[in-house]
């Protein structure tokens, strides 16, 4: 029956009953937007899939607090999103000890072939962290500005100048990149 | 969604053939039975830890039942109750309510699991 409900419906059910099946049906339609958001944010998807777990386990918890205002989706990609930065607070630390490691690695071992392959990670590093995930959500994750506003919880001209700034940022890097390597 | 140039096609397509290898992603149903797993269990719990309270209440009380049921002043001495009353004695009436209870138990916990 939860297969031909819509998202409404389900939550409906989820909120008057904490239906397990309903929600399990509202997990099959959206895991795949979450999970590769989190997988292109965090660059592994074991992490990723442990994240995205958190993030529908909380979104059970407080699915009272949707109002239906917005999209399901935008509002579960918010507590993903939330989800992710404290992760990513709780690895900060670790993840700074780890940078100069990396760069060091980076500066020795990274493709050069800029025509075949694009190595796109090390263009994000150039993007400041808003930008980089704006730019994530919608190019990456295929969300409209307006999602990634509500996922974010940044105002929708802000996104719009973090993605136009990161393209640039991007298309500039690419550009002198390729200059390089010919 | 944004400008649509060359440049935002290659954007996506760069994305695309970059994302992270999934050798260690589960797949859907697995996740989604995860997620399930994880939701049901604290009611698990929560059913448990009432069951455990309520039986254990249940054997207060069940001890209290025999005092109840020999004292005439407070039980019916006219009808069908007190018809049972006259032939059942104070350790079978105990006895009968706490089966009660358990067959009550036995119903609704494993529906609550």
């Amino acid at each position: 029956m939860s297969r031909g409900a819509s998202d409404e419906e389900l939550i409906a059910l989820v909120v008057a009953a904490r239906d397990g099946a309903a929600f399990g049906e509202l997990v099959r339609r959206h895991q795949g937007v979450v999970r590769g958001m989190m997988a292109r944010m965090c660059g592994n998807h074991a992490l990723a899939d442990d994240l995205a777990q958190e993030a529908f386990i909380k979104a059970f918890n407080k699915i009272n607090s949707y109002t239906g205002s917005g999209s399901f989706r935008g509002w579960l990609c918010r507590i993903a999103y939330n989800e992710f930065l404290m992760s990513a607070r709780k690895r900060k630390a670790t993840e700074k000890a780890m940078e100069r490691f990396r760069q060091d690695i980076d500066d020795v071992e990274a493709p050069r072939d800029m025509g075949s392959v694009v190595d796109l990670d090390r263009g994000l590093k150039i993007l400041k962290e808003d930008e980089r995930v704006c730019v994530v959500l919608c190019y990456a994750s295929g969300m409209s500005h307006a999602e990634a506003a509500e996922a974010t919880g940044m105002p929708l001209g802000t996104v719009k100048s973090h993605v136009n700034r990161g393209r640039e940022k991007l298309k500039a890097w690419f550009e002198a990149e390729e200059a390089m390597a010919s | 969604m944004t400008m649509n140039d060359p440049f935002d096609d290659r954007l996506r397509a760069a994305f695309a053939a970059a994302e992270p290898g999934r050798d260690d992603a589960i797949d859907t149903e697995e996740f989604v039975k995860r997620v399930q797993g994880r939701i049901t269990r604290p009611d698990r719990r929560r059913a448990l830890i009432l069951g455990g309270a309520g039986s254990t209440g249940s054997a207060v009380a069940g001890t209290q039942l025999e005092g109840f049921f020999s004292n005439p002043d407070l039980l019916p001495a006219d009808g069908m109750i007190g018809q049972v009353f006259t032939y059942a004695s104070p350790e079978m009436l105990a006895a009968g309510v706490l089966a009660i209870m358990i067959a009550g138990f036995a119903i609704v916990i494993p529906r609550q699991i």
